[in-house]
């Protein structure tokens, strides 16, 4: 078995061990929180009686551990319970919504990666001039505001004052595209129609842009970091006495080792973007899963809450599999550090 | 080179931007998201919006005036507890199916069986169908305010509903899609997004051509985000729910403003079983040095707007018993230190717990203005946020509930009872709407005989009386009568919510979009 796939299996078991954690976690503080999820789905006019009949269904009026075994058995069964906030099946809700999510995500994790990573190589060859100046402030400014100011000042100016892009939905009223995969720009190929695929990356735009943001500034900061401290390598010092063009030093012998930390800090960029894209889903009106699951909290639909909880953990946790073995796959002391502790 | 890359990709965008051609007339209008479509479960007021267009009701609110006219129903008698409904036999479903008296049994039966939303209104109430087109209620006793309260039986298409799913009630089935007669008909119901409707080619009266052929009900959007969709044109009406500002900016870009009055009343409901407002001097002290004329003011659009009017007393304008407008409720210190110097507890030793429902910002700024009125009276204050969750939950036990609750209400049927008896019966303590835990046998008197007295003047004076009596012994602040303002383009036209003699009296149905005209 080679090292790498030991690795992944390690990971995979670790993630298992997270998993359950966060279920029993997240089980135990929705229920606590103040509210009665019965109560409120009943609405403020509902008879104690009809309360207590749907706290009886929904198995409220038992103890905890019994309730969490009724969870466990539901979801060996891949049922995750009806939300009491749509009425339909929890999974079919997160079906819906999550390839929204991740569509926008996705975008703005490339966003992130292909702006952030290239300004921290410029930054760090340039270091001490005005191209690290001028990112350096860049950056500061882009990680001082969260995501949700971005998506208002950029509404602002590019839907407001320059009415260029559409500030709400995923794709022009004008469009009908059968939904296949749930990813728009994916769907609107599948149908031929590239019009509907332009469209649904020009909805993409400004969304995609105010979540990455800070990302970028992020990425662009960290990667200057590490390249500078690179830079003061011996060998580096070495490939420069050798006459190497700059910009093969920087791209071949600095970037590579610095990009080790980055990519770390990157993935739990990526992965918890997913949970932060709800203020950014609610400006651009964006039928995401992490609106859905701020929704389902607000009415206390612990069902709902469980499922959403868990589909972004297990995102969170396949991001890291997969940065862990990117690193793995760049560093080889990490692959041979696998093997040896295995 | 930045300049020539910005201006690039300001032509690249524009050359995305991929303009619409619409053959037919839609209305895009918002409101708070609303999880699923089942008219048994319409309780607020995106979900009523949505049972008003999608169903039908035996009955409608008369536009202009008080009282109700056949709607679904040619006529009906009513023989003591006794209501017997004659229907219209031209009334179809937008399945096809004829609605029948089947499907009125079945839509009550249903309602009590979910036992959700308004459904309390028809507990104890039984129902035969006597032929196809006849149908009659069976009430417990007589209920003076039973007809009004049909404006929230919506029709659902039996056949269709048990068609097309596998339990009883459909419950599955009617949280996404429609089943009833209504003018307009589901076509596709995202909770996270819209709920776009069509207009109906069946429906039963006569639709004006103008009316839209298409409407997109979306959901959740941020008032920043209504402001630029209006400003591009790409939205038509704004939900009630924006803030006071935002709202005047579009009014000031040009933008109409609707209104829909007559229905309910913002309260500051004070625990009438904690000290010191369980002496009624001391909660008359209280309701006298509320400043109303500024709380108004806070809530005002512009010098002819607002989302409120001066309240006359515990009953909106507009109601059975309500006072005359001129009887304008105002600040008067003179008589608050009169009350509270008859006041058994020392004002020193005071501390009201004055909340505010977190989801509301807008409270916190009138919980600051009592807080302001109360330190004249040289009665401390203390202000505290609850969520509408936290609060839902404190206020069924009386000793949880604090002083002072801060509450919009609205009669759910139009009518007085509905608005009232939840508030201020002895039976109905511990409910978001009665946090005051008042206990007055003549209230309970008043209320009950609002409810049994056989006709229109009977019910007058059982209100007014009833009004008169809350005005005396203070369970409330009645803050200011409530009026819903919405930002719209010129677009639309929407007589319901800008013509009085048009309006409907009853919260929601305003948005009638048969009743609609689109301009362009």
């Amino acid at each position: 078995m080679s090292a790498v796939i030991r690795l992944l299996l390690r990971r995979l078991g670790i993630s298992v061990i997270v998993l359950i954690g966060v279920s029993m976690l997240i089980f135990a503080i929705a229920r606590v929180i103040p509210g009665d999820p019965a109560r409120i789905a009943l609405g403020p006019n509902a008879k104690a009686e009809q309360i207590a009949s749907l706290r009886a269904q929904m198995h409220l009026d038992e103890s905890l551990p019994v309730q969490y075994g009724h969870f466990l058995a539901d979801l060996s069964r891949g049922d995750l319970g009806i939300s009491l906030y749509t009425n339909r099946p929890v999974t079919k809700d997160i079906a819906q919504f999550l390839p929204a999510t991740l569509e926008l995500v996705f975008c703005a994790g490339i966003i992130m990666i292909m702006l952030g990573l290239p300004l921290g190589i410029l930054a760090a060859r340039y270091r001490g001039r005005w191209p690290d100046h001028l990112i350096r402030v860049l950056s500061l400014v882009t990680v001082s505001a969260p995501g949700f100011v971005w998506a208002v000042i950029l509404m602002l100016l590019f839907a407001f004052y320059l009415p260029l892009f559409p500030i709400a939905g995923r794709l022009n009223d004008s469009f009908d595209i059968a939904r296949v995969t749930g990813f728009l720009t994916i769907d609107t190929l599948l149908a031929g129609d590239f019009a509907a695929f332009t469209d649904a990356l020009h909805h993409l735009v400004l969304p995609a842009i105010a979540l990455s943001l800070s990302g970028i500034g992020q990425a662009a900061r960290l990667t200057r970091a590490n390249m500078v401290e690179t830079y003061n390598k011996p060998y580096i010092e070495m490939a420069q006495a050798y006459g190497f063009f700059p910009s093969r030093i920087a791209r071949i012998y600095a970037f590579k080792p610095s990009l080790i930390p980055s990519l770390t800090i990157i993935g739990l960029d990526f992965a918890a973007m997913l949970g932060n894209a709800f203020l950014v889903e609610a400006v651009f009106a964006w039928p995401g899963l992490s609106r859905y699951g701020v929704a389902v909290i607000l009415r206390k639909d612990l069902n709902a809450i469980m499922g959403t909880v868990l589909i972004i953990a297990i995102t969170f946790l396949i991001v890291n599999i997969i940065v862990d073995l990117l690193i793995a796959f760049l560093n080889p002391r990490i692959r041979h550090s696998a093997r040896g502790s295995a | 080179m930045l300049k020539k890359a910005v201006i690039a990709a300001s032509i690249c965008a524009a050359t995305l931007v991929t303009t619409p051609v619409f053959a037919e007339s839609v209305l895009r209008l918002d409101e708070v998201a609303v999880g699923e479509l089942d008219p048994a479960k319409a309780s607020d007021y995106a979900d009523s919006i949505l049972m008003f267009n999608v169903y039908d009701t035996l009955v409608l609110p008369q536009q202009g005036g008080p009282g109700h006219v056949p709607h679904i129903a040619a006529s009906w008698e009513v023989d003591g507890a006794n209501y017997t409904f004659k229907l219209r036999d031209d009334v179809k479903f937008q399945s096809g199916n004829t609605l029948s008296a089947k499907d009125v049994v079945y839509s009550l039966e249903r309602m009590q069986a979910l036992g959700a939303g308004l459904s309390y209104l028809f507990a104890g109430v039984n129902i035969e169908a006597i032929d196809d087109t006849t149908v009659r209620f069976t009430l417990e006793q007589p209920y003076a305010p039973f007809v009004a309260s049909l404006v929230r039986l919506p029709i659902v298409d039996m056949a269709y509903v048990k068609s097309n799913s596998d339990s009883e009630w459909g419950e599955e089935f009617l949280s996404a899609n429609g089943a009833g007669s209504g003018a307009y008909s589901v076509k596709s119901h995202n909770p996270q997004e819209e709920t776009v409707m069509s207009k109906s080619d069946s429906y039963f009266l006569s639709v004006a051509d103008a009316a839209p052929d298409t409407v997109r009900l979306r959901y959740g959007l941020e008032a920043a985000t209504v402001r630029t969709l209006i400003a591009q044109g790409e939205h038509d009406i704004a939900s009630q729910w924006l803030p006071p500002e935002v709202v005047q900016a579009l009014a000031k870009d040009g933008a109409q403003l609707l209104t829909e009055s007559g229905t309910g009343a913002f309260y500051f409901k004070m625990n009438t079983t904690k000290a010191p407002l369980d002496d009624a001097n001391c909660r008359l002290a209280l309701s006298h040095a509320f400043d109303y004329g500024t709380a108004v003011q806070m809530i005002a659009i512009n010098d002819d707007i607002s989302a409120g009017s001066p309240a006359t007393g515990a009953i909106p304008v507009g109601m059975f018993g309500a006072n005359g407008p001129d009887s304008v409720m105002a600040q008067d210190m003179a008589k608050a230190k009169e009350y509270l110097a008859a006041c058994q507890y020392d004002p020193a030793d005071m501390n009201i717990e004055v909340t505010w429902i977190a989801e509301v910002p807008l409270e916190e700024r009138f919980a600051l203005l009592m807080q302001s009125n109360f330190t004249q009276l040289g009665i401390k204050s203390e202000i505290k946020k609850l969520p509408w969750a936290l609060f839902a939950e404190q206020v069924s036990s009386a000793e949880n509930t604090p002083h002072i609750s801060q509450l919009f209400v609205n009669a759910v049927t139009g009518d007085p009872d509905t608005l009232l008896y939840g508030m201020y019966h002895s039976s109905t303590p511990g409910t978001w709407q009665s946090p005051e835990y008042l206990n007055d046998a003549m209230v309970d008197k008043h209320l009950e005989a609002g409810r049994s007295a056989a006709d229109d003047a009977g019910r007058e004076a059982a209100y007014q009386a009833l009004n008169a009596r809350l005005m005396e012994i203070a369970p409330t602040i009645y803050g200011f009568d409530r009026q819903s303002v919405f930002a719209a383009s010129n677009r639309v036209k929407v007589p319901a919510l800008s013509d009085p003699t048009q309006a409907f009296g009853l919260d929601g149905m305003g948005f009638s979009f048969r009743l609609m005209e689109m301009v362009e």
